[in-house]
């Protein structure tokens, strides 16, 4: 028995000395964030800024509209998430409670479209955006991402596990469809919306492939995409700058996440991706 | 009769917006994979099956292929192999923080991958970096990745596992938890060692859950590894860190050669068909599916 215990112990140090790896790279952004440039130089190892300044931050006001690219970036994120969660709640609804033809093959092609590389998509999508005239606008990037089979499938999941008889009943009472969502369904699947919502908020929040063909300049450019124009390692000069962007960048999912973390957690957990 | 029109009514915002920029899109990209253009010039000229001869045989892209399955190698270790074996040990070897551990590994999988190639671009530096310093201590350096053929593959994955690790985790976990308790606790009284139990109980038992997670991991790890690319090395030393996915990017949008890069994309995509048809033919039959 001494001897478990031992090896245990022995598991949950690697298993911390793990995590601490994992998070080593945030705390080595935030820490250099508020150091100034010479001391992240001389003093790379050392997580607590012996000098304390907020100069990187105030940096980043001087040299980019961090306050557009911020608010760019917080609209992008918004309106694909509400665009696909409702597009997702509203076929999850057909798909779940309505009996209807070819609606297996219907779901079953829905899902397919989640293994679709976006290489196979760009082009035919880069000319559909010129062509309505959105490049370089924040829409343009919008446009095309406002439905998810992943969030379909999500939902569909969390769905099935209600009666179908509180449905039927409801249905029975001529209680009008939009009401049958919003005061019976929409209740009982509210912890996967939920947790949908945040995913799909972080994604967006976090996108980079499509934005990076579509913005062109500062000013429109989403968090992500500013981020490139402090990439180059070479020079250095801006290493402490961009570790405040990267701090701003990673903040809003970083609270999210931990706000919200049961929730996410278990619906990964239990709505079983098979 | 209304009632009748209300699933296609809910369903229809979801349809037409996945055929307008998902389907479409992937026929037109078929089609224009038999075509030389440049995305600007007003005329196509139709080459038949030139484009995808010219990848099959043409060095560059051949390198490429090779280091897309170098990829997925590497991506199946540290995604699929690794985290199975961490689900394993949380869910029955230690007892207790369990809801801790699957809290704090989930932590990465919320950072935009932009973020964690320019902290990983800077921590894994080989003059200034934090690892570089600290190997000096113990007398080693660490080599130029960035510019080192097979190294640069290993670390560029190594970034996007670092980001994926969580998710992956998180369904793993619930999969190897699910396995029946009493068949583990006979096996533990029969003192079966953990390593057994794990390749003759948890894996077989878990396996539908665990062969999704290996298909994600190549098809998202794929298409995740492009922005680390793009960040760091833009598919260099030579096309050493380029894969399926960036070189269609690259062909496209930096040399503009728009049937070369729909080429490309069918070539990705019918291996991703390939991956799916293996799932549902040998799959979804002969392994034990856990919720049955």
């Amino acid at each position: 028995m001494k001897t478990a215990n031992y090896k245990n112990m022995i598991l949950h140090i690697i298993l911390i000395s793990f995590i601490l790896l994992t998070i080593y790279p945030i705390v080595f952004a935030i820490s250099n964030s508020f150091k100034e440039l010479s001391e992240a130089f001389t003093s790379t190892l050392s997580l607590i800024p012996e000098k304390f300044t907020l100069e990187n931050y105030t940096g980043l006001f001087d040299s980019i509209p961090i306050v557009g690219i911020t608010i760019n970036t917080l609209i992008t994120a918004s309106v694909i998430t509400v665009a696909k969660v409702a597009t997702s709640f509203l076929a999850a609804y057909a798909i779940v409670y309505y009996q209807f033809k070819f609606k297996n093959v219907t779901y079953f092609a829905l899902i397919c479209t989640i293994f679709i590389p976006f290489t196979v998509t760009m082009i035919p999508n880069y000319l559909i955006i010129s062509e309505l005239g959105l490049q370089n606008n924040i829409w343009g990037v919008i446009l095309p991402q406002m439905a998810d089979a992943i969030g379909i499938f999500m939902l569909t999941q969390s769905m099935k596990g209600i009666p179908k008889s509180l449905i039927e009943a409801a249905k029975l009472d001529n209680i009008p469809t939009k009401y049958i969502m919003k005061d019976h369904i929409l209740p009982m699947v509210k912890p996967a919306v939920t947790s949908t919502s945040i995913w799909f908020f972080i994604l967006a929040w976090n996108e980079y492939v499509w934005p990076v063909l579509i913005l062109k300049t500062t000013e429109n450019f989403t968090l992500p995409l500013a981020l490139q124009l402090y990439i180059s390692s070479e020079g250095g000069t801006n290493f402490t700058v961009a570790m405040a962007l990267s701090v701003i960048t990673m903040a809003i999912p970083l609270g999210l996440y931990l706000i919200f973390q049961k929730h996410i957690i278990n619906t990964f957990t239990t709505s079983g991706i098979k | 009769m209304l009632e009748k029109l209300k699933p296609y009514l809910f369903l229809a915002p979801a349809i037409v917006l996945l055929l307008v920029f998902t389907v479409i899109p992937m026929v037109y990209t078929l089609y224009l994979s038999f075509f030389d253009w440049n995305m600007i010039s007003p005329t196509k000229e139709f080459v038949g099956l030139d484009n995808y001869i010219n990848i099959l045989t043409n060095d560059t892209t051949k390198k490429v292929i090779f280091n897309t399955f170098f990829y997925i190698v590497v991506l199946i270790l540290f995604n699929c192999v690794i985290t199975y074996i961490f689900a394993f040990i949380i869910g029955y070897v230690v007892k207790r923080f369990k809801g801790f551990y699957k809290v704090a590994f989930f932590i990465p999988s919320v950072i935009s991958l932009v973020v964690g190639s320019i902290l990983f671009t800077w921590i894994l530096n080989p003059i200034s970096g934090p690892v570089a310093i600290i190997g000096e201590m113990f007398g080693f350096s660490i080599p130029n990745w960035s510019k080192t053929d097979g190294l640069v593959i290993i670390v560029l994955s190594l970034i996007v596992s670092w980001k994926v690790f969580g998710y992956n985790f998180i369904v793993l976990y619930a999969s190897v938890v699910g396995v029946s308790k009493e068949i583990i606790e006979a096996a533990r009284l029969d003192n079966i060692s953990n390593l057994r139990i794990f390749i003759d109980i948890v894996l077989p038992m878990s396996s539908a859950t665990g062969f999704y997670i290996l298909i994600l991991t190549i098809v998202q790890g794929l298409q995740y590894v492009f922005t680390p690319i793009k960040v760091i090395t833009q598919g260099g030393p030579n096309y050493g860190s380029s894969n399926l996915i960036y070189q269609a990017y690259h062909e496209a949008f930096v040399v503009y050669k728009t049937g070369q890069s729909a080429a490309l994309a069918m070539i990705t995509l019918l291996i991703f068909v390939i991956l799916l048809l293996l799932e549902f033919l040998f799959v979804e039959r002969r392994i034990y599916y856990e919720n049955s």
